[in-house]
């Protein structure tokens, strides 16, 4: 096994007294239940912090603590039961499920764990389908993202045709097309070779130097260390969120 | 150049699910088949049993008044009242008495149009036209004469003697008579035709109308329509209709869960391309819309398809049923596009169903 040193990207103090005003992600009291049988179930309690543009968090926390309720709202794929929840300094918790589309589409930017590639849409196309919802599709630019992520010689090839590391990065060209503020990256290596999870890993630190912001939910602590800061959930509550970014040893 | 449309998008999606695409063709094609046939078959169904009706002979009755003789000029005042495709044959009947003594009815006619007016009746061998001394003896009245090559008959102390040609075999009462030319028959017993029976086609409307106008027109006659003929074809259409109507129904709804067990299917295997279009920005109408548009394309697919082998099957059927050919009915064509549509639309209701209570969030973590 060889090793490599990634320098992650400029480091945002968390408890500045300036990070509401630049906060591109803001939880305030955000709580989300959901109804049970004869009961109600509280996937996220209270959760209240910010994150900054140009950070990258990692939220963590084992199966059932709220990670994924709590991707669905920052993915605004779900509103919050209460609390304020803002987004490029827009409250979506008020949205309309048609306003939350569209809202999606411009803001937030999915990395998948499975990819979710549309399996008879070329590599390119893939690209583009995100543009076709977004906005119109642009053939050169969905070129240029694949580009971004080494795949220039892989646009039309469909996703059966390619590794699960090309996948992950035709996947990694679809968040980035239409430069949304936020990506949101969920378990982004967990179902990736060793040598692809370093692939994956360096695209994101470029991503996170080029000044994107990064939320990547993960199991793995060593791409948990990738990240400036990291979001621990248990139980549905965050209990905390030190201040990460040191220099990173990825092991290949 | 690349380019990413909604129709692209649709047709890949068909050719990539191509067993389930064929499967829902093929129950849009059957559907549009099946009405196709059924409609074109029921276009043409008052014609073809008119027709059939027509072989079973007369449907209207004239008769002079008892002991008298219709008028000379009655068939010629019938065939302008009723029109010129109204088959009508004149009968004169006589009494007399065959060379072994037996009383027989004797029917004076015009073979060649009793030959078109009834069909069905069972000839072996009609009397050759322009004959005058040849006649058709009834399957009872032939017991009665001496000898069928030479028959003696008796009116009135007027003898004649007549070439028996062939034999008639009906069931009624036309087994019990001998017919001979018109012009013969009147000159030998001096009594003219006092009945004349028509075989009016067209519906029951029709014959209505027309009796009418005959009874304006000959008003010393009495006009009286074969019942169990007249009201036995207009039942028999109406049931038919109402036959095919249901069926058509019936295989419409029958197709209706076929197709709407493989649009469920479809959209449950692609849940997750629907929930990755929907985490992509894409809204409620535009993944409905993509749903049903292509539901719309298996069924227009289907109506083109379904009307080709639909008109078909409908030729074949006429052939087999109707001995006439069928051509295909463009008038259906709307029809069966809207009941396909609507097939289409019903069988849509739960995918879209589904569709509209996607959670993208869970489908894309695999749950």
């Amino acid at each position: 096994m060889s090793e490599a040193k990634v320098q992650t990207g400029p480091l945002v103090d968390p408890y500045g007294s300036t990070r509401d005003d630049c906060a591109v992600i803001a939880l305030k009291q955000v709580t989300r239940e959901y109804a049970g049988h004869g009961s109600v179930v509280r996937a996220l309690g209270d959760a209240t912090f910010s994150i900054v543009a140009g950070e990258w968090v990692a939220i963590t926390g084992p199966s059932g603590s709220g990670k994924s309720t709590l991707v669905n709202l920052i993915g605004c794929l779900d509103r919050p039961t209460s609390g304020e929840l803002k987004i490029d300094n827009v409250d979506v918790a008020s949205m309309s499920a048609t306003e939350l589309d569209r809202f999606r589409a411009d803001k937030i930017g999915f990395i998948f764990q499975q990819f979710h590639l549309i399996p008879y849409l070329s590599a390119l196309e893939n690209v583009m389908l995100a543009q076709y919802f977004h906005s119109m599709t642009d053939e050169a630019e969905a070129r240029a993202a694949l580009e971004r992520v080494g795949l220039d010689k892989r646009v039309s090839h469909l996703p059966s045709e390619l590794s699960g590391g090309e996948q992950q990065r035709v996947c990694i060209a679809r968040a980035l097309i239409n430069n949304p503020p936020v990506l949101l990256a969920d378990e982004p290596t967990g179902n990736l070779d060793a040598a692809n999870q370093t692939i994956v890993a360096e695209l994101l630190q470029d991503l996170h130097r080029n000044g994107h912001t990064i939320v990547m939910v993960t199991h793995d602590p060593e791409m948990a260390g990738l990240a400036q800061r990291r979001i621990a959930l248990s139980h549905g509550k965050v209990f905390c969120h030190p201040v990460g970014g040191p220099m990173v040893t990825l092991r290949r | 150049m690349a380019t990413l449309s909604l129709l692209g998008m649709l047709r890949r999606s068909l050719v990539h699910r191509r067993a389930r695409s064929i499967a829902a063709l093929v129950a849009m094609t059957v559907s549009a088949g099946v009405a196709t046939a059924l409609l074109t078959l029921y276009a043409d169904l008052d014609a073809k049993l008119h027709k059939e009706f027509r072989s079973f002979g007369a449907n209207v009755v004239i008769t002079a008044p008892a002991n008298t003789a219709l008028q000379t000029d009655a068939l010629v005042r019938v065939r302008e009242a009723a029109g010129p495709d109204v088959l009508a044959a004149e009968f004169g009947y006589a009494v007399s008495t065959t060379d072994t003594g037996t009383p027989v009815v004797v029917a004076g006619t015009d073979f060649s149009a009793v030959r078109r007016l009834d069909s069905w009746w069972q000839v072996d061998h009609w009397p050759e036209d322009g004959a005058t001394d040849a006649v058709l003896l009834g399957q009872r009245a032939a017991q009665f004469v001496g000898n069928e090559r030479s028959v003696g008959l008796t009116y009135a102390g007027h003898a004649v003697t007549l070439r028996g040609v062939g034999r008639v075999k009906t069931g009624g009462e036309e087994d019990s008579r001998i017919y001979m030319p018109l012009a013969a028959f009147t000159a030998w017993t001096g009594v003219g035709p006092s009945v004349i029976e028509l075989q009016i086609p067209g519906n029951s409307a029709r014959i209505e109308a027309t009796m009418a106008r005959l009874r304006q027109d000959l008003p010393e006659a009495q006009v009286q329509a074969v019942r169990q003929l007249v009201e036995g074809e207009s039942k028999i259409v109406d049931r038919t209709h109402a036959l095919m109507f249901g069926a058509v129904l019936l295989i419409a709804l029958t197709v209706a869960v076929s197709v709407l067990a493989t649009l469920s299917a479809s959209v449950l295997e692609r849940r997750r391309d629907f929930a990755l279009m929907k985490a992509l920005g894409g809204s409620q109408t535009q993944l409905m819309g993509m749903f049903l548009l292509e539901a719309l394309v298996l069924a227009l697919a289907g109506v083109v398809a379904g009307f080709v082998v639909g008109s078909a099957a409908a030729w074949v059927i006429s052939e087999g049923n109707f001995h006439t050919s069928t051509l295909p009915h463009l008038s259906v064509l709307p029809l069966v596009l809207l009941l396909n549509v609507a097939i289409a639309a019903l069988a849509a209701l739960f995918p879209v169903r589904v569709l509209r209570g996607l959670q993208p969030a869970a489908l894309l973590k695999g749950e």
